[in-house]
């Protein structure tokens, strides 16, 4: 029978649309995570008769056609990049980017990464690193004997220098942006790479044409939604259990069959 | 004696047929833009013989075979996603996606953009402006969609998104991967238009209605499958008490 392999599949979404949002529950205080979102699509229809199709010699048409539809798939999990909320820190090298815009980090392996997750720190040549101690982009060295480091809106790093009176500029964070966001690939620790799908990343300053400002002292937290994400999982467990019914009615009905003739 | 036993088994195969109707509705609960069917079966009378050649019958046989498979056009929940490229379609309009094969229609309103800036749905085909595709340049940003679905950027207004309707939306042919074809040309949506930016408009599957029906098939199947080993019981009966007769 069709409708068992169509549940089937309906299964499978489901599960899927559960990892989802159970990965979603999982980031709900992992800074600068934006929650993913599952997309779903109905799969090939067959078509037993055509609407419109005639009906007779006298030009009267069917009105609607038989389509059988074979189930559902997954079409994307696409992010959604909406804003998280700002909380404050009090830590000088935590940044939160207000708006449009990713930090650029470089991995050990000298690819170019980026992220939204700006809670950096110094490594022991004072350089600003990610907490994983990646490198952000360009290098910014803090000299071990300065002290008041401020980063204003535009990323621009100053601090203070014993023997002068004006900060002295150490350098500007740059952020990057994409036309296509959504399309960015994840690897994990809150770190995305360009895809063919994302587009050449665009770079530029915070406070910049098309990019947000940065803001120092605070973290961008995730964009999860706690009660929206557990009111998905009800409905998600719901749709599966509903699916596991049509197999169930599915194999009562096969068994109908064969218990038609008894001998 | 026959007649029967046809009859039941062209009601088990359009049963059958409804099942997989209901089974593709289920699967399709969390799909966006997603439009249930349903299954309408009708009476088909076996034609008298001709010719003389048999008595016609003391009452006509009725079989059942589908009819169709009619869309449920009624509006899907929206679901508020605050994603300033998601729109949910009010009324009975349709999106125009641009495919390979022709224009197709959509309600799944889950847009976003590729890597060329242009504004393509989840499988990443154009959506049609009234202008054709709209493309947003590398420099521009906060793109949005008004209510009336003019498209626009920091730079202002990139195009307005094209929305359709047809006389009968009922007779739009179902292609899979949320797209709707049709074989009569769409009627323009008119200016009084209306979507919901930053919503989505989900599935409108009926889950209680479905499972209901799901019910209703499967007692109805076992009924049928009752009646064809009753009368198989009485024909195997018939057999053995008229062979008892000694001639």
């Amino acid at each position: 029978m069709r409708a068992m392999q169509t549940a089937a599949t309906g299964m499978m979404a489901q599960e899927m649309n559960v990892q989802v949002i159970s990965n979603n529950i999982a980031n709900v205080r992992t800074t600068g995570y934006k929650r993913q979102q599952v997309h779903f699509q109905d799969l090939l229809y067959e078509n037993f008769r055509r609407a419109g199709s005639a009906t007779s010699d006298q030009n009267t048409q069917a009105p609607a056609g038989t389509f059988i539809g074979s189930g559902v798939k997954t079409v994307s999990t696409g992010r959604v990049m909406t804003q998280g909320n700002i909380s404050p820190t009090e830590k000088p090298y935590d940044l939160a980017i207000r708006g449009e815009g990713f930090f650029r980090v470089r991995m050990p392996d000298g690819r170019t990464t980026y992220s939204r997750d700006g809670s950096f720190d110094l490594d022991a040549q004072g350089q600003l690193v990610t907490r994983d101690g990646y490198q952000v982009e360009p290098g910014i060295t803090v000299p071990n004997n300065a002290s008041s480091v401020s980063i204003n809106a535009q990323g621009i790093v100053e601090a203070m220098v014993p023997g002068q009176t004006a900060p002295q500029q150490l350098g500007q964070i740059q952020l990057v942006r994409f036309v296509n966001k959504v399309g960015l690939e994840s690897i994990g620790d809150n770190l995305y790479i360009e895809t063919a799908a994302s587009g050449q990343p665009i770079d530029g300053f915070g406070g910049g044409e098309g990019f947000g400002t940065l803001q120092q002292n605070y973290l961008e937290e995730g964009n999860v939604q706690a009660v929206t994400e557990l009111s998905s999982l009800i409905a998600a467990q719901r749709a599966y259990e509903m699916n596991s019914k049509v197999i169930t009615a599915a194999d009562q009905m096969m068994s109908a069959t064969t218990q038609m003739f008894r001998g | 004696m026959e007649n029967a036993l046809l009859i039941g088994l062209s009601r088990q195969v359009a049963l059958a047929r409804e099942l997989d109707v209901i089974a593709n509705n289920v699967a399709n609960v969390g799909t966006n833009g997603f439009k249930a069917r349903s299954a309408r079966f009708t009476e088909f009378l076996m034609p008298g013989a001709k010719a003389d050649a048999f008595k016609p019958a003391d009452r006509p046989l009725s079989y059942v075979i589908d009819k169709g498979t009619p869309l449920d056009l009624s509006q899907g929940a929206m679901e508020l996603t605050g994603n300033p490229l998601d729109v949910a379609l009010k009324g009975d309009n349709y999106l125009v996606v641009q495919t390979p094969n022709g224009e197709r229609y959509t309600r799944a309103g889950s847009l976003s953009l590729d890597r060329q800036g242009r504004l393509v749905t989840q499988t990443g085909l154009p959506v049609m402006g009234e202008a054709g595709p709209i493309s947003f340049g590398s420099s521009e940003h906060s793109m949005r969609i008004a209510a009336d679905g003019t498209v626009s950027s920091d730079q202002g207004t990139r195009g307005k998104l094209r929305q359709v309707r047809f006389a009968d939306p009922s007779a739009l042919a179902s292609e899979g991967t949320n797209l709707f074809s049709s074989t009569t040309p769409p009627q323009a949506a008119g200016p009084e238009a209306r979507l919901e930016p930053g919503a989505i408009e989900r599935s409108n599957v009926k889950a209680v209605v479905e499972l209901t029906r799901l019910m209703e098939v499967q007692r109805n199947y076992q009924s049928i499958a009752n009646m064809i080993t009753k009368s198989d019981e009485l024909r195997s009966r018939a057999i053995s008490r008229l062979a008892d007769q000694q001639a």
